[in-house]
């Protein structure tokens, strides 16, 4: 494998997405500027420690300094940042990994005591496929790997996929978990946060939001029940009122009615 | 003017005073009604983990719930009918909330289907259908500016529930959130209990027989507007308030307007939702990045929350309110035209102006959406009508999205389906202006006969006394 960093003023870094062992040969060409200096020195370095017995001369060639080394990465502690430094600071960094996940998910994974929870794992169909399958419990520093266990721990893994269920949960189950994609090379790791509560977590403003609720219905009907009472009161003196109206009225029309009749007559 | 039919109601709307409440609280049913199973789609992928289901079970959910909601219309017709609005939306509230909380103790989907899917639905379709009715019952004259306010509802309680959502998924996990979610939708019943009846707001003492409101309303009105129902459906409904104790009013399929209307809305849905859905997969397919895309959606709620009280303010107006069929024919074309229009659109700068017309075509058409059925049938019948409606929209509703679906994934290419979408919206629109034109003429027409012959039976009744006088 070959891998070219072309540089002219500025620094570079590339991500280079390793499977297998592989025979990698970094090469870095620094285009020259108006100095034009027939020999410049450089240096490799690993993980920003120069190596050993790496510092050469480069000769200017066709307006380039150009600078190759071949490494052998055979196995996880390979891999990490590699960097061509030449003398007026110009510098390439390779950095060597195995393929990262895609969507890391920043927020914790929420469930219940004694509930379960399936936590999921996804390598896109763009990147390689793993080998194979581990999950870890842990910090950063120690990592135990997960086995199944039937009463506690379910992993299932497809080709590109893999769930670890966590049944019968407990406090002491929160924490973070790792995924680990699995390659010849190396495992891609991605971390997922678990945070176990109880019921009575959701239950405090549940209740709380019941009770606004009853509050609310309760004082919007005892204010209708007084506005409907002093209708009623008001109402009943307006049919007094309109029945004196109505008896007048009557009595007008009698009136009127006998006053016609006699003319007619 | 107010038109004929509505004033068959035994009361004036107050057209105020309490009825701003009652905006209020069918503001909030008819926010948790839309935006609701909308806003549940957040939770759905852990759902889908949990239970080891595929993407396609978990959308069944969406569909369950829609379809109930759709099919609870009926129902919700009948007892809204019977019983009045604020029972219907108490109970509604009650069954929604009963219903998410069952449910985040669910163990199967199946569970989930049925607590939040078919109980949730049909309590939602409780929460709605009463919504509208009662804003019929207290406004007349201002009433397409209560309904633009009321459907506003909508886009805000969705902008609301969506933050919201995310919050409760990522401090609960989907089971707290649905308990959660219960107590909050819980605050239907708060929105049922300010839906007082209209007739407990009388500040006399005894209602007029309904008869005479028929007639006093009857002459009253004569004059130019639009009627929006024949004189004979006029006295029959002005009988009976008892007529509302029928089931459910299977006699509007032979009102005119409302079949224009159904006929019209039934095409017209096919394209109506399917755009939304597609903005943002469209947007990150022309290679958009996924904020930017979400943030399309967030251009057209917005556009579409502002939209919604303007065009009932517009509607309200009094170039506008005799017409308003126009107005909402004029809306759907809009629409249609924005769609076929789409494709033109290139880059961001082409999407955002899209999403900006967008949301004003769909507010528009949101507002007026139920506004014009009242305005057909009048508002004892509404009830009614739109339970008719919603039941038979069912289908394009739920047939709409997984069609369109279906034209992207057979041409690749999202483009005929908005150019699809464009004709399912423009032709509506059209069928809607002619089919209206003659419509209005003909509720012109009947409404001159009608005012001719109430003149001819004062003059009878003068020609029968000086009868009976000359003959005494």
């Amino acid at each position: 494998m070959r891998k070219v960093a072309v540089l002219k003023s500025q620094n570079s870094t590339q991500n280079v997405q390793l499977l297998n062992p592989v025979n990698l040969s970094l090469e870095c060409s620094l285009t020259a500027d108006h100095n034009n200096l027939p020999n410049i020195s450089a240096f490799w370095s690993q993980d920003g420690r120069e190596i050993p017995d790496s510092r050469l001369t480069v000769a200017l060639e066709n307006q380039q300094y150009h600078l190759q080394r071949l490494f052998y990465i055979s196995g996880e502690e390979m891999l990490g940042s590699y960097s061509c430094v030449f003398e007026n600071g110009v510098r390439a960094d390779f950095i060597l990994a195995t393929p990262p996940f895609g969507e890391v998910r920043d927020k914790p994974v929420v469930s219940y005591v004694r509930d379960f929870v399936v936590l999921p794992c996804k390598m896109e169909e763009a990147k390689p496929k793993p080998l194979s399958w581990r999950w870890f419990r842990g910090n950063k520093t120690h990592k135990e790997q997960i086995s199944e266990q039937p009463e506690r721990f379910q992993i299932h893994s497809e080709e590109r996929k893999s769930k670890l269920k966590v049944i019968n949960l407990t406090h002491e189950d929160a924490g973070v978990y790792y995924c680990g994609a699995v390659y010849a090379i190396g495992t891609t790791m991605n971390p997922i946060e678990l945070k176990v509560i109880t019921y009575q977590e959701p239950l405090k403003p549940f209740i709380g939001i019941l009770i606004e609720v009853v509050l609310l219905v309760a004082v919007i009907f005892l204010c209708e029940k007084r506005r409907s009472k002093k209708n009623t009161s008001k109402g009943n003196e307006e049919n007094v009122d309109q029945n004196n109206i109505k008896l007048q009225e009557e009595e007008k029309g009698a009136e009127e009615g006998s006053s016609m009749r006699q003319r007619k007559v | 003017m107010p038109p004929a039919a509505a004033t068959n109601l035994a009361h004036k709307p107050p057209d105020g005073g309490w009825g701003w409440a009652v905006v209020v609280a069918a503001f909030i049913s008819i926010g948790f009604s839309y935006a609701f199973p909308k806003s549940l789609t957040i939770y759905f992928k852990e759902i889908q983990e949990y239970f080891s289901v595929s993407y396609s079970e978990i959308a069944w959910l969406s569909s369950v719930m829609l379809a109930s909601m759709y099919a609870g219309g009926p129902v919700s017709s009948i007892l809204v009918n019977r019983y009045g609005s604020r029972p219907v939306v108490m109970l509604g509230g009650l069954m929604v909330s009963a219903a998410m909380v069952l449910s985040s103790f669910g163990t199967t989907i199946i569970h989930l289907y049925l607590c939040v899917g078919v109980i949730g639905g049909f309590g939602l379709a409780f929460n709605l259908q009463p919504a509208l009715t009662i804003i019929g019952t207290y406004f007349q004259a201002k009433r397409p500016l209560a309904n633009g306010l009321a459907m506003t509802g909508s886009p805000v309680f969705l902008s609301i529930l969506a933050p919201l959502n995310q919050f409760l998924f990522d401090s609960y996990g989907w089971r707290g959130s649905f308990l959660i979610l219960g107590s909050v939708v819980f605050n239907c019943c708060v929105a049922g209990a300010l839906m007082r009846p209209v007739s407990n707001q009388k500040p006399k003492g005894c209602l007029p027989p309904s008869n005479e409101a028929v007639d006093q309303g009857a002459v009253a009105d004569a004059g130019p507007q639009t009627a929006d129902s024949d004189p004979e459906e006029g006295q029959h409904e002005g009988k009976g308030q008892t007529q509302n104790s029928k089931l459910v009013d299977l006699t509007l399929f032979k009102h005119r307007g409302f079949l224009i209307y159904l006929v019209g809305n039934v095409v017209m849905f096919f394209g109506f939702f399917a755009p939304v859905v597609f903005l943002a997969p469209y947007a990150k397919h022309q290679g958009i990045d996924e904020y930017s895309a979400a943030f399309l959606l967030t251009i057209f709620a917005l556009v579409d929350m502002f939209i919604r009280p303007f065009t009932g303010f517009l509607g309200n107006t009094r170039r506008i309110r005799p017409k308003i069929q126009y107005f909402f024919s004029f809306a759907v074309s809009y629409n249609g035209i924005c769609h076929l229009l789409f494709p033109l659109a290139s880059g961001y700068q082409g999407l955002v102006v899209y999403a900006v017309f967008f949301g004003v075509g769909f507010g528009m058409v949101s507002a007026l959406l139920f506004e014009v059925l009242m305005d057909l049938v009048g508002a004892p019948r509404f009830s009614s009508a739109v339970g008719l409606v919603t039941i038979i929209e069912c289908g394009p509703v739920l047939l709409g999205p997984p069609i369109s679906g279906a034209l992207v994934d057979t041409f690749g290419e999202y483009k005929y389906l908005y150019s699809t979408c464009g004709v399912l919206m423009l032709t509506p629109g059209i069928f809607f202006f002619v089919m209206h034109y003659f419509n209005y003429k003909k509720l012109e027409d009947e409404q001159k006969q009608k005012a001719a012959g109430e003149m001819r039976r004062p003059e009878e009744t003068v020609e029968l006394k000086s009868n009976n006088e000359a003959n005494k």
